[in-house]
């Protein structure tokens, strides 16, 4: 069963005044471990596309299932339980609480799925340790690099074992540095524990790394290929 | 739940000095508030005791007209029979019999009209404070043949000193012009200085040998028990006796209860006052809070935070800032009243000591504040409180993630 399954996916608009399609029959299939990127030329509908997969957006029409679940019509309240317990989100900036600690913006989201204290701290250091940031636990947002904000964002949507991981443009405001790195821990994820990933890009460095690239025009689905990814490489991390 | 206070607590220190704004006024508002309401409460009750133990008691009886007329022959018929019933009434603590009359004081200064009032002073003293009043000279139990004892004020007007003579001039109860002279024996201070412009105290054994040929009294003043039994006390009076009116301090002094419930009013408008300020004060710091943080709460919301936890995250922040802003403000406050109703606030830096004896109120002001009225003030606050924080919560829970983006 595919983890994410769109069915006829379209999108308009102000559909009254001056229409927009922005997704036009989109019918795409995500299995479970694919590290798949969505790029396209700006205004091509990646964010539209990401909103709907993620139950940020309702659709004009088709259907959106997630693990077998259709959450298109879900009730708004429903959505957002299942938005919790089903998927990991890194936004392209304001990620995090700026008044908790990279440790307490982890634990939050487990607090929020009402896990116990304890498994909950040590999977937050944990997290925080596989990201790269064991030695800044207790900085706040404000304290940290975006790369590094970035990076608890990932530990975060990681820390709600969700089905998959959405993120729009998670580098747009990154270095190249700090955007490599990034994709590093992303992939090293997908690798080692096969957490799938679903991302939009600008960036043809970033598109490299990704095994599948969907690639949309004017709200369609223009090509869907799979390509050799670049590795992960370890001495960069 | 904790950690939803946490992020408040939190969250009101992003702005310090912002937060600490609108602490202070919790603070000196509710200060300022318990301290108004209990000023006005003790300064209404100072009055009301002063006024109904030094003068006026709880209830007086007359004949229908003499009150707006003052003639002396309007004279209370069968006195001696409800004097009787007086002594066997278990309610009446004491009463005493009042022969008043108005006419005229001459000095060879000039001439002002007075109310006489003729009083037994056994009794008068028993059943009132009038006495504590004098400030020079001898009370009416001196040894002085037709003594008199005149307001202070009046005594300055005439330039009359203690032992000067004055003439008193009123209709006796055949209706004839008398003339007496009287012997100044002290001068009194009321609280009010229009009371003493106006009322001058001799004997009334004195004043019956001229006014008329047998005892005759205009007015009998009666201490109750208690304050609240004045209604049920005046009717029976009024359905016992024929010829009569009984009255209740309420009746004979309509200034003075229109007074105590104007102060009912004020203590009223002083709360409103503050509540309104405080209910904008956290209205306009949690609006400011909540458009700064409209990225953030879209971001909680997207990621999977209920918007019943994003409503209590908003409420949290509200409440905690008025509870410990109203806790500090109670504590301060009531320490304040505790401290002010042993040594009383002096009214002076608002008006000099002249100035309240002028209107008939006393410098130093006891405040008063009843457990019931702490109670309302912090059942408004919270109130107040939870109204004010209502709307920028329910504008946090209605945010649309995909429209703050834009
Ligand atoms: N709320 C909206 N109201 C009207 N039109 C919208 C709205 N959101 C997006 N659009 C339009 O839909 C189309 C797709 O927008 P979308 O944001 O999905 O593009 P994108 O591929 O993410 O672009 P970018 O690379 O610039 O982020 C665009 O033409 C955009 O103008
Ligand atoms: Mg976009």
């Amino acid at each position: 069963m595919p983890i994410v399954k769109t069915k006829n996916l379209s999108k308009v608009y102000n559909p009254e005044t001056v229409p927009v399609h922005a997704l036009r029959d989109v019918n795409i299939s995500i299995e479970k471990g694919e590290f798949t990127s969505i790029v396209g030329p700006s205004g091509s509908g990646k964010t539209t596309l990401l909103n709907m997969i993620g139950g940020l957006d309702k659709p004009t029409s088709g259907t959106v299932e997630v693990n077998g679940v259709q959450i298109t019509g879900m009730k708004d309240s429903k959505l957002i339980d299942f938005r919790l317990h089903n998927i990991g989100f890194v936004f392209q900036h304001y990620n995090l609480i700026p008044v908790f600690t990279a440790r307490e913006n982890v634990s939050f989201i487990m607090l929020l799925q009402g896990r116990d204290k304890k498994e909950m701290q040590q999977r937050a250091d944990e997290l925080l340790d596989q990201v790269g940031l064991g030695d800044r636990k207790d900085a706040r947002p404000a304290q940290m690099s975006g790369g590094q904000q970035q990076r608890v964002a990932v530990a975060r949507a990681l820390a709600s074992e969700p089905k998959f991981i959405l993120a729009d443009e998670p580098t747009a405001n990154l270095d190249g540095a700090s955007a490599m790195n990034l994709l590093d821990i992303m992939q090293r994820m997908n690798r080692e524990q096969h957490v799938t990933f679903v991302f939009s890009t600008h960036d043809k460095r970033v598109i490299d790394r990704a095994r599948r690239v969907i690639t949309m025009v004017d709200g369609a689905v223009h090509s869907d290929e799979y390509q050799k990814a670049e590795e992960y490489d370890e001495s960069k991390a | 739940m904790k950690t939803l206070i946490t992020i408040s607590w939190r969250n009101i220190w992003r702005h310090p000095a912002r937060s600490s704004v609108l602490l202070v006024a919790i603070i000196v508002g509710l200060w300022a508030g318990v301290i108004a309401v209990g000023t006005m409460n003790g300064l209404m009750q100072q009055r009301m005791d002063y006024m109904i133990e030094s003068e006026i008691t709880h209830a007086q009886i007359h004949h229908p007209e003499f009150l707006a007329e003052g003639n002396s022959w309007m004279f209370i018929p069968e006195h001696d029979r409800i004097a009787a019933w007086l002594e066997n009434d278990p309610r009446v603590v004491s009463y005493t019999s009042r022969t008043l009359t108005d006419g005229m004081l001459q000095s060879p200064v000039k001439t002002s009209g007075v109310r006489i009032r003729g009083l037994d002073i056994e009794s008068e003293s028993r059943t009132t404070t009038f006495h504590e009043n004098m400030v020079e000279g001898e009370y009416l139990d001196t040894d002085m043949r037709n003594a008199v004892i005149l307001g202070k004020r009046l005594a300055e007007e005439h330039n009359m000193e203690i032992g000067n003579r004055i003439v008193l001039t009123f209709e006796d109860i055949n209706n004839e012009l008398t003339s007496a002279s009287f012997n100044i024996a002290g001068f009194y201070e009321s609280a009010s200085s229009d009371y003493d412009r106006r009322n001058v105290l001799i004997r009334s054994e004195d004043f019956l040998d001229i006014l008329a040929d047998r005892s005759i009294y205009h007015e009998i003043a009666i201490m109750l028990e208690n304050e609240d039994k004045a209604t049920a006390f005046v009717a029976d009076l009024n359905s016992e006796f024929s010829g009569i009116t009984a009255q209740t301090w309420r009746e004979l002094s309509p200034e003075l209860s229109m007074l105590v419930e104007l102060g009912g009013i004020m203590v009223y408008f002083i709360t409103m006052l503050i509540m309104i300020a405080l209910a904008f004060g956290i209205l306009n710091t949690m609006l400011m809070a909540l458009f700064e943080r409209m990225r953030e709460i879209s971001m909680l919301i997207s990621i999977g935070m209920s918007r019943l936890r994003v409503f209590l995250m908003i409420m949290l922040e509200s409440i905690v800032l008025t509870v410990t802003g109203a806790a500090t403000g109670f504590v301060l406050a009531w320490l304040s009243l505790w401290h002010f109703t042993g040594a009383g606030i002096n009214l002076e830096i608002f008006a000099g000591e002249e100035g309240f004896a002028e209107i008939g109120w006393d410098q130093f002001v006891y405040p008063i504040m009843s457990t019931g009225e702490y109670v309302a003030i912090i059942s408004v606050v919270i109130t107040i409180t939870l109204l004010a924080s209502l709307y920028p919560a329910l504008k946090a829970i209605r945010i649309d993630p995909l429209e703050v983006e834009k």
